[in-house]
């Protein structure tokens, strides 16, 4: 062999000194993160999917005999599958949605939303509506629960909201992408672009934090050690918090630098604009086939301030969920301005520091009932026996 | 097994410890069958795949070493290389040239089936074969004996720091300094952990969080993406490769170092390069130097001299200027399709070709240049051009490459944006940081390290936000990207 003197070094080894000195500063920095850590966020627990719901707004999942009609993404749909299954209604209803439809503001108890009051007006005519929300959903999520649930229930309408603010975006979060583990689901989902799309970047793994393991042997030694870390070390489960929190903070600094507040103008982004269109066709498209009615509407928006949004992009917006109802047969409701703006809230500021700001998209109970009585009157329109 | 685990902590301490108390023999012993552990907690399977190269070059070697026999010697060579790039030529090229064989014939007119199988590339292949092969080929240049200890040859090969994603090591810089332990020294292990560290600071920290965007924008349609989002893209992703690799190779050194084992750099500040040579001199420095003295050398007709230092042999001849223009194009693309097969691996290293070969030409022209703006200006020029290698490099089809470079090409195309606005903030943030830890580095630390208050309260609170954010952010939600090469 050749000598070590031809081995070249990564870096010069310095003094022995120095190692007890680089050691000792590597272990006071380890206590020092460790105290840190524990110091801000023991004990912390953060809904982060509420955060954007507001001071004055919380999030509200209505139930039926015990069982939820309202339910968030993959988590808990099983339980909403499972009432419906008990009730033993012949038919149902889905109503797809982001946070609006969870959200009341100023909500004093025995305040309905429009999920609960439309279920109510349903059951009736024998359709049993379920709802799926998450905050800021975008319709290639919807078009995932709905493969998920278009199987599963013996749908007979589709309630689908279009907002334009969620139509900037087009990632899976994933409590949705769990969905993808079903067969049936990627069955439906391989038969369209967008939804191939949706399979070739996001993996079904039922554990996103052990995406990258799938399949492999290690992914079993790392969940089981996952699991001993979060039941005998309390900072490794304080870590989706700290996460959380540090996506918050970033997100507030980038607002405070850039000026960011809810009435900054957001811009149509063409490649997510259109990938989610393309993901409503193909949700449109597949309920026409099947017979199911859909009633494509464009979302309450608070009218009493300028928009957020580029007038004209937001009239082609309108414009284009109109045309695609028209294409598959789908029933087109523009709402955007039926619920007062009086009866929207306020939201936590998203800049440092700031106090209560405008929220365009959550109001209090009483919008949920205009919400839910525009969509039970279209319902009547819509054709047939949903008349209640 | 993947670095940014739980598993791979608890592997590393084991081995660690073991490695530390045990004896010399049982101590190769466990360095070979650690790197089987580690390759096995991926695919148990593909264990005898990685046994078979090994023992292919073993035997090779010993039968090259024990003939005088010119034609024997080749004839050994010839066994090896046809073993070890079969293998890789199957699992890895095998479906890429059927369908494209297929493409051919059908254009010419020909009715061929598609062809239907599919093959699960074995993690590493590439890496461990370049390895086993550059072992061959050394002993059959005479520039090293064989290992006749098969246990010491393994370990060489499946030494788990760097198996399935480098740095390529030749024999000559590990083989001995896995045989001999090197003695403890506590400055070794503070160097270790701190590559550790850092390495998992760029890939949880930085590369994992810069994957989502990475992703979102490639999935775009082309149709509505503009050029400003193609340089945004190409940068984004340039940066995501470099942390994500860069990270995985402070990972493998470190690991490496806290055994007291130095294994040569493989990453040196790529995007402040002046020049594309000097490119690829700062990035993948073991897989660009493995090609110079296995591919590049060779075909130009070169006689390779063993004066290797950090695997960089020299040319002893100079050959025309013809033959050394045909190898730099060769290699290239050869080097690109190592990375994957597909067409836009090809492409991404004949553009890198076009990029070495324009600077030859071009750089004698501003030799009379000062040196500051000469530096300057090489890398005002070479980094967005090294940053444009990467839409070819991250795109799924040439033809989606080539729309977005077309892109550039269209005045129009910069009047627009059409990605997520946090795309460019993070991308200009990342750039900027990139810079900023350059010159940290170059500047800021030494002129720190002199104060003697300060520089030990900087120190141990910059290490304590890279330990909590490494803490905070370690999971195995994303392989590392050279894993599928």
């Amino acid at each position: 062999m050749t000598s070590p003197d031809s081995v070249p070094t990564a870096e010069s080894v310095p003094p022995p000194r120095e190692g007890v000195r680089e050691l000792a500063v590597l272990l006071a920095a380890a206590l020092l993160a460790a105290l840190v850590l524990y110091a801000l966020f023991h004990g912390k627990v953060t809904r982060f999917e509420d955060l954007g719901l507001g001071a004055e707004t919380s999030a509200v999942f209505a139930q039926l005999d015990g069982d939820p009609i309202h339910c968030h993404d993959m988590t808990d749909v099983a339980a909403c599958l499972a009432g419906f299954e008990r009730r033993g209604a012949g038919a149902a209803a889905l109503w797809l949605g982001n946070s609006q439809l969870h959200g009341v503001n100023q909500y004093a108890l025995g305040q309905e939303t429009a999920s609960a009051r439309l279920a109510a007006r349903l059951r009736p005519v024998g359709i049993d509506l379920l709802t799926l929300s998450q905050p800021n959903a975008n319709l290639v999520e919807h078009l995932v629960l709905y493969a998920y649930v278009r199987d599963r229930l013996p749908l007979r309408l589709v309630l689908l909201p279009a907002v334009f603010d969620d139509v900037r975006d087009t990632g899976v979060r994933a409590t949705v992408a769990s969905a993808l583990a079903d067969e049936a689901t990627r069955g439906f989902l391989a038969g369209s672009d967008v939804g191939r799309a949706v399979l070739a970047t996001n993996r079904s793994t039922a554990d996103p934090d052990l995406a990258a393991l799938d399949q492999t042997v290690q992914e079993r030694s790392e969940a089981f050690l996952n699991a001993w870390m979060e039941r005998h070390v309390e900072l490794w489960d304080l870590r989706p918090e700290v996460r959380g929190t540090l996506g918050v903070w970033t997100r507030s600094l980038r607002n405070s630098l850039f000026g960011i507040t809810p009435h900054s103008k957001r811009r149509r982004i063409e490649g997510s604009y259109a990938k989610n269109l393309e993901a409503a066709e193909a949700l449109l498209a597949d309920a026409h086939t099947r017979g199911v009615r859909v009633i494509f509407y464009v979302a309450p928006l608070r009218g009493d301030v300028e928009l957020p949004y580029v007038e004209s992009e937001y009239a082609r917006f309108k414009q284009d969920v109109r045309g695609l109802a028209e294409r598959h047969g789908a029933a087109y409701l523009d709402l955007d301005q039926v619920v007062p703006a009086e009866l929207f809230g306020m939201t936590a500021g998203r800049t440092l520091g700031a106090a209560l700001e405008v929220d365009f998209m959550h109001f209090q109970a009483g919008g949920h009932a205009i919400l839910a009585d525009q969509l039970a009157g279209a319902l009547d329109g819509v054709g047939g026996g949903e008349r209640s | 097994m993947i670095f940014n685990s739980l598993t791979f902590l608890v592997f590393l301490v084991v081995v660690l410890a073991l490695y530390w108390v045990l004896p010399r023999r049982p101590r190769i012993w466990l360095l070979f069958l650690s790197g089987l552990v580690f390759y096995g907690f991926w695919r148990v399977e593909y264990l005898a795949i990685l046994l078979a190269s090994a023992i292919t070059d073993y035997l090779a070697a010993l039968a090259i070493a024990g003939s005088a026999n010119v034609a024997r010697r080749r004839l050994y060579l010839g066994a090896s290389l046809v073993v070890n790039f079969g293998l890789l030529f199957y699992f890895k090229y095998l479906l890429f040239f059927a369908e494209n064989a297929t493409g051919l014939l059908r254009f010419l007119g020909f009715d061929v089936a598609e062809p239907h199988f599919s093959v699960v590339l074995p993690l590493g292949i590439s890496f461990y074969t370049f390895q086993t092969v550059s072992y061959t080929v050394d002993v059959y240049r005479g520039f090293i004996r064989p290992e006749r200890s098969f246990p010491l040859y393994a370990a060489y090969v499946v030494y788990f720091p760097q198996l399935v994603a480098g740095p390529i090591l030749r024999a000559r810089e590990l083989l001995h300094q896995l045989a001999e332990r090197p003695p403890a020294r506590l400055e070794d292990f503070a160097i270790g952990l701190r590559r550790i560290l850092s390495g998992l600071f760029l890939k949880v920290v930085i590369a994992d969080n810069l994957a989502p965007l990475v992703d979102a924008g490639f999935a775009q349609p082309i149709a509505t993406l503009s050029a400003l989002d193609v340089w945004t893209l190409a940068f984004l992703f340039g940066f995501q490769i470099y942390f994500d690799f860069s990270g995985y190779s402070h990972i493998a050194l470190g690991c490496a170092r806290v055994m007291g084992i130095h294994l040569p750099e493989n990453f040196q500040f790529p995007y402040l390069a002046t020049s594309p040579r000097e490119f690829w001199r700062r990035w993948h420095i073991s897989l660009s130097s493995w090609i110079r003295d296995y591919l590049y050398l060779p075909l130009m007709g070169a006689q390779v001299r063993d004066e290797s230092v950090g695997g960089l042999a020299t040319a002893a001849d100079a050959p025309s200027e013809r033959r050394r223009t045909a190898a730099l194009f060769a290699t290239w693309g050869i080097m690109g399709l190592w990375h994957g097969a597909n067409w836009t691996f090809a492409l991404w290293g004949i553009y890198h070709a076009c990029l070495v070969y324009g600077h030859r030409v071009l750089a004698p022209r501003f030799s009379r240049l000062p040196a500051a703006a000469s530096g300057l200006l090489g890398w005002a020029v070479t980094l967005p051009l090294a940053m444009l290698s990467w839409i070819p490099f991250r795109a799924e089809t040439l033809e989606v490459a080539l729309a977005m470079w077309a892109k550039l090409l269209v005045p129009t195309q910069y009047l627009a944006l059409g990605m997520r606005e946090n795309t460019y903030l993070v991308t200009a943030l990342v750039l900027l940081g990139v810079i900023g830890a350059w010159c940290v580095r170059e500047w800021g630390i030494p002129s720190l390290r002199r104060t003697r208050v300060l520089w030990p309260v900087v120190e141990t609170a910059g290490w304590a936000v890279v330990i909590a954010l490494v803490f905070v952010f370690l999971r195995p939600i994303n392989q590392f990207i050279y894993f599928q090469f």
